[in-house]
């Protein structure tokens, strides 16, 4: 889960410290961790909550004390004009600049009477993209407005007594799917510039709250002079100004393409390459039938029935003694890890000759690929056996027939991507595939996650000030203000725990006492 | 207070001498084993909440000894000895009748980290703590070694396997009976000094080892995962072999501050205070320890010792090239020895020698007792619950370093904890739990008990996330209260000064708030304070007493007949308008953190095969860990918010089911209750 940004961070001084004492799980990984603190936590929240992709009208979710202020600074509908559970066709607006962004319905559900009992705003707008993203980035321009967090509109639900039991049973697979979700946007947005640019951040940071921590702590004792507050100081000053400067500037970092990340992965020769071509009608990747062809992730941007998706071509995963493909492999098995929906390219010629050993030999081949949190996630990959021409029509009846009896694997395509025998129906696997996927509000859309980022380094910046105004006076409260500062970073970057600080201070001082 | 406490020696320890034979009764409601700072707290405890209760120990003599440093509090320490005192233990008025160099750290830097130190007299300390302990109503104390635990079956009504039902002593005599059993056995549980070369079994240098039955009977009976640990102690050295012309001297406090919140004062005189020195190590020293590292059976043990205590020897081998600070501390008003704080070391006795004459004011110092390194077992704290009761035994708690933890402080606070609950659990009584929003007591019990230990464990005050609220000015506020009304460890005199300082409190804060003037005023009254012009051109006396140079005392000069009656609590007016609008911003995540550790999680839980959806991954963390409460489950490593929201449906579902038949079964209980007559004693 995405930890919250508490309602203040836009009036400046109000955070909740939240230290967490779980260490931090991998690099670049946004969440997860267990943060029960959101579970009720106050504040207006908002998210789309339809899918993207071909989608005529876009719903957005406002819930929250400040949906009213959402309705009349946006929708201008001030107290005298809100109908309680009426559509209203009105222009939207930005609050800030006042330019119309779109027309649409609007809907206002005063609490408790709404489906988190809290006031409830809808905003039914025009699906595309810009009119999204526009109408997200004013909402977020409010005071105390932020994005929603994993589930947290259901949660909201669940802590109002709105959800039956089995709603609510339901509610941690939600959860689970939807920071599985941000999880994997947050990874693809992590692993660039950008998610090295908020490593060294948070790395920073960490030393400055460990010296000033040992300050506290120790230096009444210890030879730690007061040389280290002043580094802390510079240090912080620099953050500030470095976080300032990247929130002003208006490239955001990278743009990421939207789009469902489908990523095509395995053994070497399998036809991946050809499938990738195949697919996108021209040859994109060079195919060949040397081993170990494709070394870098080749990608390709593609429309499927109406919805974007990113197609990736990886290098073939087998150990290799040659450095430039053990890269390749590296970053091969790291898009799988991102990735929306993966297609596993097998040689039927490969397969075990008892076709009644195949499933089972499938079964361990797609544990071999995929990242161990997905293996029973069989809704998010496709099993592609390709090179149909290659063999038997006899062992391929076998083959369909024990697949056909065995339960636990995904949908299983035969194809042959050199006479493209059995393409249209692997094509109407894959249509279907992304269709759901798109539904999902959350898969594929980066400025999500962006809106997100960005809440976090607002919070960020405004905590560091706490340090300056009372380095002097009172070192207990600036240290607070580096605590939290590391709070809201650690949410984009991992949680830092109070064990990490430790570690740092016993290694850069030698405390005796 | 104090002047009522001279301790009459002679006829204590007469008292105290009773032996196994001459026991009055072979039946307590608790037993507790070992006197150190956590025994003596735990006793001291179980006795203030109504049990009848037994001190066993080796040594009487050493009951309240200071086995390592002469020294109370600090920081992060000085906040728990604050605490204890709040709870009304021991620790804070002993180190306040045998301090004898009173000194708050950290004063420059905010009253939320202050630490509160004192450096001690060691006879004066044992003899209160021995004093304090005759005089405390329903504590016997017996002089004698525990062979073993006694257990029997389960309480079917209660979650564990096994119920601890008293002790077998020794020396072969009766056992002796009770509802339950607080082990305080410092680094006696198979503890190993090691000097030089030579080991030797033991606890501390100068008493015998304990038995091996008990850690025979945790490791064996009650399977219970015990680790190994490290410490050490530095020599003492003969003070007239000092030269201190070549150390810097350290004053006290002019004005000592007592730790105890029912002391106005100290025993010593702020004049007869005495004072410590500062030296630091030379290149010397590191040669000295190189070239006898073949000879330090200790340092080339892969035992884990702690990272911020460390023997000279780990100093100078983590840290080379550098200078040590080395304290040269009193031992006490009449002790000809010192403490020389910084040089532990394990190497053999004549090293030692050559090592402290590398340091200038210790260039022909004599060593009166060498230092030695301890290696002992613990048991790995995870096994317990907040109340520090082993789960799977009925009765039987721990506290101290045996639950893997360093220092003095950190005993007493396990020990009074453990000895309310043990007592509370002889009684009937629920168990009682302090959360970490509310103590560093709570802090030091989650982190032991949820997150287990990995060298030994030391408070410090960047583990408490709620540093500003957590201070040790309001401690008697925060505890003394609860500790009264929920708990039942605090007498009635200690609570009553607790009522009046609240009421007192709110009063003057209610009075600064409803002073409310604009800026100019101010500025007329109280001349250029720095009030700077902005738009909130309005302000209250909390607002003005959050400017560094105003003080309460001018606003009492100002406003005499509001503010002057309380001018007895100026020092905690203004620590309190600094911290009240951040304390305030903490209190949403304080009650989010309450709540969730109200949820409690049953400790018999069958996690790997509960009906709802979770990993097997996070079963097994919980199968393993076992948190007792939702809170504790929370901070796990490895939980998913997936997984929290699971339990959290799950515990609410049964919490409701099972309220339902506990319901039933207490009217049932009623129904038949009222045909008999009960059969308690109840304690005097």
């Amino acid at each position: 889960m995405l930890p919250s940004i508490s309602a203040g961070i836009w009036r400046g001084a109000q955070h909740i410290l939240r230290t967490s004492r779980v260490a931090p799980r991998r690099t670049g990984l946004c969440t997860c961790a267990g943060i029960p603190g959101e579970l009720c936590d106050a504040g207006t929240i908002f998210a789309l909550s339809s899918g993207h992709g071909r989608c005529g009208v876009a719903v957005v979710r406002v819930s929250g004390p400040a949906s009213t202020t959402a309705l009349r600074c946006m929708a201008g509908l001030t107290h005298s004009l809100l109908t309680p559970r009426t559509a209203l066709l009105r222009s939207i607006t930005d609050p800030q600049s006042k330019e119309v962004l779109d027309r649409g319905l609007v809907l206002w559900f005063p609490g408790p009477h709404s489906f988190t009992g809290e006031d409830s705003a809808e905003f039914h707008i025009h699906g595309g993209p810009a009119v999204i993203t526009a109408v997200l980035q004013a909402l977020g321009s409010l005071p105390g407005m932020r994005p929603a967090e994993a589930g947290e509109f259901t949660r909201r639900a669940f802590h109002a007594g709105k959800l039956g039991l089995t709603e609510v049973e339901g509610l941690g697979d939600l959860i689970h799917a939807e920071t599985e979700a941000q999880r994997r946007q947050a990874l693809r947005q992590m692993c660039g510039d950008l998610g090295r640019l908020y490593q060294d951040w948070t790395s920073r940071l960490k030393r400055c709250l460990a010296h000033v921590e040992a300050f506290i702590d120790f230096s009444e004792d210890e030879l730690i002079e007061d040389g280290v507050l002043n580094q802390v100081d510079t240090s912080v000053c620099d953050l500030q100004a470095e976080m300032e400067r990247h929130l002003k500037d208006e490239r955001r970092g990278e743009r990421l393409r939207s789009g469902v990340q489908v990523v095509i992965a395995g053994a070497t020769n399998a036809g991946k390459s050809s499938l990738l071509n195949t697919l996108c009608q021209r040859p994109a990747a060079i195919v060949s039938p040397i081993a170990g062809t494709t070394r870098d992730v080749v990608e390709t941007a593609l429309d499927i029935g109406g919805f974007p998706a990113v197609l990736s071509d990886t290098a073939g995963l087998r150990d290799s003694p040659d450095l430039v493909e053990r890269e390749g492999v590296r970053r091969a098995r790291e898009r799988v890890e991102q990735a929306d929906l993966t297609l596993v390219v097998v040689d039927c010629a490969q397969l075990p000759s008892d076709a009644q050993q195949a499933p089972a030999f499938l079964q361990g081949h797609l544990s071999s690929i995929l990242p161990t949190q997905e293996r029973s996630q069989t809704e998010r990959c496709l099993l592609v056996l390709n090179k149909t021409d290659l063999v038997s029509e006899e062992w391929r009846q076998q083959l369909e027939t024990e697949l056909r009896r065995s339960s636990g694997l995904p949908p299983v395509c035969l194809i042959s991507c050199q006479t493209n025998e059995g393409l249209q129906d692997f094509l109407a696997a894959l249509h279907s595939s992304i269709k759901a996927l798109c539904g999902d509000p959350l898969s594929g859309a980066p400025s999500l996650t962006q809106a997100r980022h960005r809440a976090h380094l607002q919070q960020c910046v405004a905590a560091l000030s706490q340090y300056h105004r009372y380095r002097d006076t009172d070192l207990a409260l600036a240290a607070e203000g580096v605590r939290l500062a590391l709070t809201s970073l650690g949410r984009i970057t991992g949680r830092v725990g109070a064990e990490e600080i430790l570690d740092i201070i016993f290694k850069d001082f030698c405390i005796g006492k | 207070m104090l002047a009522k406490r001279v301790p009459p020696l002679q006829s204590f320890l007469l008292r105290f001498s009773r032996t196994a034979s001459h026991l009055a009764r072979h039946k307590y409601d608790v037993i507790v084993v070992g006197g150190g700072h956590a025994g003596t707290e735990a006793a001291a405890a179980a006795a203030r909440v109504g049990a009848e209760t037994l001190l066993v120990t080796q040594k009487i003599h050493t009951i309240g000894a200071l086995s390592c440093n002469p020294s109370l509090g600090g920081v992060g320490k000085g906040h728990l000895v604050k605490e204890v005192d709040a709870l009304d233990g021991l620790c804070g008025r002993a180190g306040d009748w045998a301090g004898i160099h009173f000194s708050i750290l950290n004063r420059r830097k905010g009253p939320a980290v202050w630490g509160p130190r004192a450096q001690l007299d060691r006879e004066l300390y044992r003899q209160f703590i021995q004093s304090e302990l005759l005089s405390t109503p329903r504590l016997t104390v017996l002089e004698g070694s525990v062979e073993e635990l006694l257990l029997t079956e389960p309480d079917p009504e209660e979650p564990g396997h096994h119920r601890v039902t008293g002790i077998r002593l020794a020396n072969g005599s009766q056992p002796v009976s009770a509802s339950s059993v607080v082990l305080t056995t410092g680094t006696f549980l198979s503890g190993s000094l090691f000097m030089g070369q030579t080991t030797s079994p033991g606890g501390r240098i100068g008493d015998a080892p304990s038995s091996a039955g008990l850690s025979h009977t945790l490791r064996e009976r009650l399977g219970l995962r015990v680790g190994r640990l490290r410490t050490g102690t530095p020599p003492r050295i003969v003070k007239d072999s000092v030269d201190f012309s070549l150390a810097s001297l350290h004053a006290p406090d002019k004005q000592p501050t007592p730790f105890s919140f029912l002391n106005t004062h100290t025993r010593c005189k702020p004049e007869e205070q005495l004072p410590c020195y500062l030296t630091h190590t030379t290149p010397g020293v590191e040669k000295v320890v190189r070239e006898s590292l073949h000879l330090n059976c200790h340092i080339q043990q892969d035992t884990k010792g702690p990272r911020y205590c460390p023997s000279i020897e780990s100093r100078v081998l983590r840290f080379p090239g550098r200078r040590h600070q080395v304290w040269l501390e009193p031992e006490g008003l009449t002790s000809d020895l010192l403490y020389p704080q910084g040089l532990s070391m394990t190497m053999p006795p004549d090293v030692q020698l050559c090592l402290i004459r590398e340091i200038p004011p210790l260039h022909r110092a004599e060593i009166h007792t060498p230092g030695y390194g301890v290696q002992y077992d613990f048991v790995c704290p995870t096994q317990l619950s907040p109340a520090l009761q082993v789960k799977s035994t009925q009765g039987l708690f721990l506290a101290g370093q045996i639950n893997g933890t360093t220092g003095y402080e950190e005993a007493a606070a396990q020990g009074l904890w453990a000895g309310v609950n043990a007592g509370r659990w002889a009684l009937s009584m629920p168990p009682v739990a302090l959360s970490r929003t509310e103590s560093y007591i709570g802090v030091l019990i989650d982190d032991l008990v949820s997150r287990g230990v990995t060298e030994p464990y030391r408070m410090f005050t960047s583990r408490a996330e709620f540093r500003t609220s957590l201070r040790p000015d309001n401690a008697d506020l925060r505890l003394t209260l609860k500790g009264f009304e929920e708990v039942g460890c605090v007498s009635s005199l200690r609570y009553q000064e607790a009522v009046r300082v609240r009421d007192s409190l709110q009063d003057a804060l209610a009075a600064l708030q409803s002073l409310v003037l604009p800026t100019s005023s101010w500025k007329k009254i109280l001349g250029d304070v720095g009030i700077s012009e902005t738009k909130n051109s309005i302000l209250n006396g909390m607002d003005l007493l959050q400017y560094n140079n105003v003080s309460f005392e001018m606003l009492a000069s100002a406003f005499p007949e509001r503010f002057s009656p309380h001018l007895e609590f100026s020092q905690r007016l203004e620590i309190e308008a600094i911290y009240r609008p951040h304390c305030d911003l903490q209190r949403k995540e304080m009650e989010r953190i309450q709540r969730e550790e109200s949820l409690s999680l049953p400790p018999d839980m069958d996690y790997l095969s509960l009906p709802v959806s979770l990993s097997q991954e996070v079963r097994e963390i919980l199968d393993r860990v076992r948190p007792s409460t939702l809170g504790a489950a929370t901070r796990l490593q490895g939980m998913t918010p997936a997984a929290v929201v699971q339990l959290l449906s799950y515990v609410h579902q049964t919490g409701k089911k099972e309220r339902r038949s506990h319901r039933n079964q207490l009217d049932q209980k009623g129904r038949e209750e009222d045909g008999c007559t009960r059969n308690v004693v109840l304690p005097q």
